[in-house]
């Protein structure tokens, strides 16, 4: 959940796709956490010697069906590993699937895009090592932009998502995330960008668990640094590595993740 | 000895002493010339309102800057005229301004009808005169043409269009490898037109692997007497025709005339008069894009300035199939407004009458009704972009709001408050960007 949410934001995803375009993103991305804040913000080492790892492999999908309207889909992979003195836990599987409807709501001047997107969340897995395991639903408001500025060119991202899981306890979350990029070069070839972003989880289900996954009534800011490189037009790589800076009963972790963006299709 | 010796020295002294002040005081004398020859006057108007348009009165700042080492005393003055020059107010201060100081002067004219106006800023000082010249306008918006559009307009282009049916047009497509671009393969394109003229262009591709890859297409319409070459460029989802109308460029053919006569060629005869072929080398154009299985064909942008704007305008109003249209000062629009108003093309229709025995200028507008880009207006139910300068002396501010008003379709302005005949390069971005919107180019 968490590394998806950092993984989104190497590329410029607020922008409006074109129609009958296929845009693919597989990715993976290597989480790493050993310390945790506590319910007052208190940072310190996970109970004897423990360590959270999660590995995941991620297919995104974006299809444009037309002018206005995509269709996204996001299916996680993922493997939860946690060790501590004399302890060892491996769960691994199909995570939460996304699926939703992205909509172009307006523009200003042409540059600078609002876009509305709806995602249904399905859980593909009954190991409750995974996740919570409940279904739930978004809707998440996007602000993109595009510019010249110092002689080079820029784009920004701004996003918010409210997410309410269903079921017992199911959390209801504000997920917002801000991303700036500059392009290094006239022919788009090279960009880096910047991420800020965090969750907000509020949930009667207050306790803490080492695997980020699994906390309900959390909160988290997270800082990550991009690059990407476009060989074609039809085939680019990011590189990012993240950390989180803020928190309250979650981990305290770091990032990094290789993506492929692929228009097959042009 | 010795005294005529201190003498000598003193003479000597006092000599040279002399010398030094003459020096000195000439190096101060020069300095302060030059001084006051690096300074100068200079003025600037400030248009309170960004693009000079007001909705009351409208509201200028004069500001005066005087780097000499002199005061400046005179007057600052306004002259407000309509735009065939009638004049409406003027207001006339004295004004000291102190040397190697700014001043500046507020002025707000008094409330107008809604409409254009032409506005000089004079300043007449101690060292310095000069005159200003801005234009702005008042509730543009409410501006309609006091001149009706012909009955059988719609008729009279609908018999045009089934005449050019009649002609096969015969496309032909040479690619020409040597122009060819890293990114772009260039064709030269003929087909037959009204009167079974032959006209040409050019037509510029991405290259592609991709066989059954498809292009949105930017139709360049051509200026008055220019002729156009293949447009290039790196975007890769765009094909680009560029094309020569009759009379003009690689088209030039029967129409050879001399370049002021082309604007009256054969204008005697509504049904005869160059515009009418011109107009129709366009919807033949739109008939080549509809028959290249490459370009897509409810993706058409038509383009350009002056003529070429006054064309954009006309094939949109004439031809459905045109998806998008952007016009840039626009000639002949309300062309009976023109009248007494501006010098070209009138003057041109006036020597031209003289010359023709029994020909008149009411006969003249008569037939022009047929051809004003404000009589398009009504029929053009695309997306229409526009751009015009305050300062246009053939394509006044007044005429293209009475055209621009009178769109059926999605419209957008742009106003260029201190621009002639001319737009900026941003309305040029603006125009990219609408159209990769529009087309879903993202």
């Amino acid at each position: 959940m968490l590394i998806a949410a950092l993984q989104q934001n190497t590329y410029a995803d607020g922008f409006p796709i074109r129609p009958k375009r296929l845009l693919l993103a597989p990715s993976v991305s290597y989480f790493f956490a050993n310390k945790g804040w506590d319910s007052l913000r208190v940072k310190r080492p996970f109970d004897n010697n423990g360590k959270f790892t999660s590995l995941t492999y991620t297919l995104f999908a974006e299809y444009g069906i037309s002018r206005r309207w995509s269709a996204v889909a996001q299916l996680p992979y993922v493997t939860n590993t946690y060790t501590q003195t004399n302890f060892n836990s491996t769960s691994r599987g199909l995570t939460d699937l996304e699926t939703g409807l992205r909509y172009y709501l307006a523009n200003i001047n042409y540059i600078y895009y609002f876009m509305l997107q709806g995602t249904v969340i399905t859980p593909l897995y009954t190991n409750p090592g995974l996740g919570y395991g409940l279904t739930g639903a978004e809707l998440k408001l996007s602000f993109a932009g595009s510019g010249h500025m110092f002689g080079t060119n820029y784009y920004f991202t701004i996003e918010d998502g409210v997410r309410q899981y269903f079921g017992s306890q199911g959390p209801i979350q504000n997920r917002y995330s801000a991303t700036f990029g500059l392009t290094l070069d006239k022919q788009f070839k090279n960009q880096v960008s910047v991420a800020f972003g965090g969750f907000y989880s509020v949930s009667d289900f207050k306790k803490f668990d080492v695997n980020p996954a699994l906390d309900k009534n959390f909160a988290f800011n997270q800082v990550s640094l991009s690059y990407g490189h476009s060989f074609t037009h039809e085939f680019a790589v990011f590189v990012s590595a993240g950390t989180f800076v803020s928190g309250r009963n979650t981990g305290a972790g770091s990032s990094a993740s290789l993506s492929l963006i692929l228009k097959p299709f042009r | 000895m010795f005294d005529a010796l201190k003498y000598s020295i003193v003479k000597s002294s006092f000599r040279i002493l002399a010398l030094v002040m003459a020096s000195g005081f000439w190096c101060l004398q020069a300095s302060a010339q030059k001084s006051k020859d690096d300074g100068e006057v200079s003025t600037e108007v400030v248009t309170h309102d960004g693009d000079g348009i007001f909705d009351g009165s409208a509201y200028f700042t004069f500001s005066v800057k005087n780097s000499l080492n002199t005061d400046q005393e005179g007057s600052v003055s306004y002259l407000v005229t309509t735009e065939k020059g009638e004049k409406l107010f003027d207001k006339n201060i004295k004004v000291k301004i102190d040397r190697n100081s700014n001043e500046s002067y507020d002025f707000r004219i008094p409330e107008l009808k809604a409409g254009f106006y032409k506005i000089n800023f004079m300043i007449n000082v101690s060292d310095y005169d000069d005159t200003t010249r801005r234009a702005f306008g008042i509730r543009p918006k409410e501006i309609r043409s006091q001149y009706a559009r012909p009955a059988d307009f719609d008729q009279f282009w609908q018999k045009a269009k089934d005449e050019l049916a009649k002609v096969a047009p015969n496309f032909k497509l040479t690619p020409l490898p040597k122009q060819n671009t890293d990114n772009r393969e260039v064709f030269l394109i003929e087909m037959q037109s009204l009167d079974n003229y032959t006209i040409r262009g050019f037509m510029t591709v991405p290259k592609t692997n991709n066989k059954s890859r498809k292009f949105a297409v930017l139709l360049g319409l051509p200026g008055y007497q220019v002729s156009l070459d293949p447009m290039l460029g790196l975007d890769n989802d765009l094909a680009i025709i560029t094309l020569n109308v009759r009379g003009q460029g690689n088209s030039r053919g029967e129409i050879d005339t001399r370049r002021d006569e082309y604007i009256f060629h054969r204008v005697e005869d509504k049904n005869k008069y160059v515009m009418r072929g011109v107009i129709m080398d366009c919807v033949r154009c739109i008939d080549f894009i509809y028959s290249r299985p490459n370009l897509i064909h409810d993706n058409i942008l038509v383009s350009g300035g002056s003529m070429g704007g006054y064309l954009a305008l006309a094939i949109a109003g004439v031809d459905k199939r045109v998806n998008l249209c952007s016009a840039q000062n626009p000639i002949l629009c309300d062309i009976r407004g023109m009248v007494g108003e501006v010098d070209w093309p009138i003057t041109s229709f006036r020597k031209y009458v003289a010359t023709q025995p029994g020909f008149t200028m009411d006969k003249l507008l008569n037939n022009l009704d047929y051809y004003d880009g404000k009589n398009f207006a009504p029929s053009i139910t695309c997306p229409t972009l526009m751009g015009i300068g305050l300062l246009d002396p053939f394509a006044p501010p007044a005429n293209e709001y009475a055209t621009y008003n009178l769109l059926a379709g999605k419209k957008r302005i742009l106003v260029y408050k201190n621009l002639a005949h001319e737009i900026t390069e941003k309305y040029k971005e603006l125009e990219g960007r609408w159209m990769r919107d529009t087309f879903a180019l993202f």
